[in-house]
């Protein structure tokens, strides 16, 4: 009985989230917003609470709590986690860093004009409203980090991906994925590591050497990495990927180091094998897959009520972040040489935030009562995902009227800056 | 011509092709394997979409741009399509056949076999209109027109072995 339970569960699950896919493209927007919210309308917080078939005057089906889906329970956590992992791997598996260090001055520029705007404003908010340097250092994160899946897919349908703002904003969207990895491994270390300092500095360094051991099996791993997938079976690929991907995301974790930053090296190791095309055609479905039960767990997970203590914080965030990404884009699309109307377009496009917002949000949620104060993580919580629902639909709503505001913001730039940018590399 | 090629993370590859005049074509290669082709009217506009090929068609696509997929069978006649099932064919009539010897009016070329003359070459001259009292000759080509199944028939009559 309790499997059965469990299996239409999940069912549900996945009927929801493709429903919210299916309206998501109807209506051009960005899938994971509608991912969130069919996790939250399914939520002990809407539909437990909601009695519908009493409104319905049928008793035959189960109501209330009995309906809703719980984010607690062990498959659709599971799930999430993996979706992390899977993010991560990909984003290490398209991490080249010979392409970087080619292309290493504009976007090391371009990039960390990104960083000092947006991880700074970031800080400087977070110890206003919180008081507290942990909690800045989250919420630094989260406002800081762009979306590269919604950036990157809304890059190929729009058709700017054939375009000259193309390389700016791919190029700042590396340089934040491998901030970010540093970034987690540090995060999940002071949370984990506990209140004060020495601990703290203990818990990175066991961190860092992790990294660094990590670093080392990449190096010289490759010839490992290669021999590992050298097989004609698709099946025998997917499944060695997966257990060389998980067993050593799983073993970080048990660990106490960031199953992400381990899932990005070891994407980064198959980066420089032969078999990246296979894994990434043969993967991509599976993180797709796994992704989503991430957005929809998040949503699970979240009470919209708490939305309204924190909406006076979300507002706040928008209007100074949104904006000082459209400054940072804007920027980078200049020191890439693009004329005032493409670095327009960088800046517009560059305001999503998405997945690793969330992902750090989750991640803070580990903190919570221990090297964060309960209240503190509800609220970084529950701002997240608000603040990457509003910021995601934003983002992929400002790229498709860019024409627009392209009109009337573009002969005012010109008039402004006469004199070209610096720029030297 | 220029080629500009630039690497697209998470996406795959793009190059930038200089065409005569200020055009550019952009072809965007995704690392699933699907091609897109865009155009730019010049170098900073707006890339315009054009079309888009999976892997395997693009490859045979770029095999026939470069020329080196089809290697034409030398044709033991020549064979030019007029409209979708229509012909325009070149026959050598053998000294063998029936038809030689005969004036136009009486070969019944077109009731026999659908296909209608409509010039013949005989010693480097072209009698471009041959009328129904014009005799046809051994070695004479003869140009006909007619869909696929009239010139087969017509082909078996000039050579002769279609008694």
């Amino acid at each position: 009985m309790a499997a059965e339970t469990a299996l239409i569960d999940v069912g549900i699950l996945f009927a929801a989230v493709a429903l919210a896919g299916l309206i998501a493209a109807r209506i051009n927007q960005s899938v994971i917003p509608f991912y969130i919210v069919v996790g939250m309308l399914l939520s002990p917080y809407v539909l437990g609470t909601v009695d519908f078939p009493a409104l319905l005057g049928v008793d035959l089906i189960p109501h209330g709590s009995a309906l809703a889906l719980n984010g607690e329970s062990e498959f659709i956590h599971l799930g999430a986690e993996l979706g992390i992992v899977f993010l991560l791997f990909f984003l290490g598996l398209e991490f080249n860093l010979d392409r970087l260090l080619a292309a290493k001055h504009r976007i090391g520029k371009a990039g960390t004009i990104d960083l000092v705007i947006n991880f700074g404003i970031g800080l400087v908010l977070g110890w206003i409203l919180f008081g507290d340097f942990l909690a800045a250092f989250i919420l630094a994160g989260i406002v800081y980090i762009s979306s590269s899946a919604i950036i990157t897919k809304s890059l190929i349908d729009m058709g700017w991906i054939a375009n000259d703002e193309a390389n700016p904003m791919l190029g700042t969207l590396v340089y934040e994925d491998l901030f970010i990895a540093v970034y987690l491994a540090v995060l999940s270390a002071l949370i984990i590591g506990g209140g004060d300092i020495s601990e703290a500095l203990g818990s990175i360094s066991i961190a860092m050497a992790f990294i660094l051991v990590l670093l080392l099996v990449v190096y010289f791993g490759t010839a490992w990495f290669q021999r590992s997938l050298e097989t004609d079976s698709n099946e025998f690929i997917v499944l060695r990927a997966l257990g060389i991907l998980v067993l050593i995301s799983g073993a970080a974790l048990a660990l106490g180091v960031s199953e992400a930053v381990a899932a990005f090296f070891v994407g980064m190791a198959f980066s420089s094998t032969d078999h990246v095309h296979d894994l990434e055609q043969l993967l991509e479905p599976v993180r797709d897959t796994f992704a989503a039960v991430f957005f929809f767990w998040i949503g699970l997970e979240t009470n919209p009520q708490l939305f309204i203590d924190v909406a006076l914080l979300i507002a706040i965030a928008v209007v100074l972040t949104g904006p000082a990404k459209l400054i940072s884009g804007y920027w980078g699309g200049r020191v890439y040489r693009l004329d005032e109307r493409r670095s327009l377009r960088v800046g517009l496009g560059m305001t999503t935030r998405g997945e690793f917002s969330l992902i750090i949000a989750s991640i803070a949620m580990l903190g919570a009562g221990t090297t964060l104060a309960e209240g503190t993580a509800n609220q970084l919580y529950a701002f997240s995902v608000g603040y990457v629902l509003f910021m995601s639909i934003l983002g992929t709503t400002l790229m498709q009227y860019s024409s627009q505001i392209e009109s009337v913001v573009v002969p005012r730039l010109e008039g402004k800056s006469t004199s070209p940018q610096p720029s030297d590399d | 011509m220029t080629i500009y090629e630039s690497d697209l993370p998470g996406v795959g590859k793009k190059y930038e092709i200089e065409l005569e005049s200020d055009e550019r074509l952009v072809i965007v290669t995704h690392n699933t394997g699907k091609r897109e082709i865009f155009k730019k009217d010049m170098q900073g506009a707006d890339s315009e979409k054009i079309f888009e090929l999976p892997d395997r068609l693009a490859r045979k696509v770029g095999t026939i741009l470069e020329g080196a997929y089809f290697q034409p069978v030398q044709s033991k006649r020549v064979e030019t399509m007029l409209a979708d099932e229509t012909f325009i064919e070149w026959y050598s009539l053998s000294p063998e056949s029936t038809l030689v010897g005969k004036p136009l009016k009486e070969s019944n070329v077109r009731e026999e076999t659908g296909v209608s003359i409509v010039a013949i070459q005989r010693e480097g001259e072209l009698v471009s209109a041959p009328g129904p009292d014009t005799v046809l000759e051994g070695g004479d080509t003869l140009v006909v027109v007619g869909d696929r199944d009239d010139c087969r028939a017509f082909e078996s009559l000039v050579s002769g072995t279609n008694e």
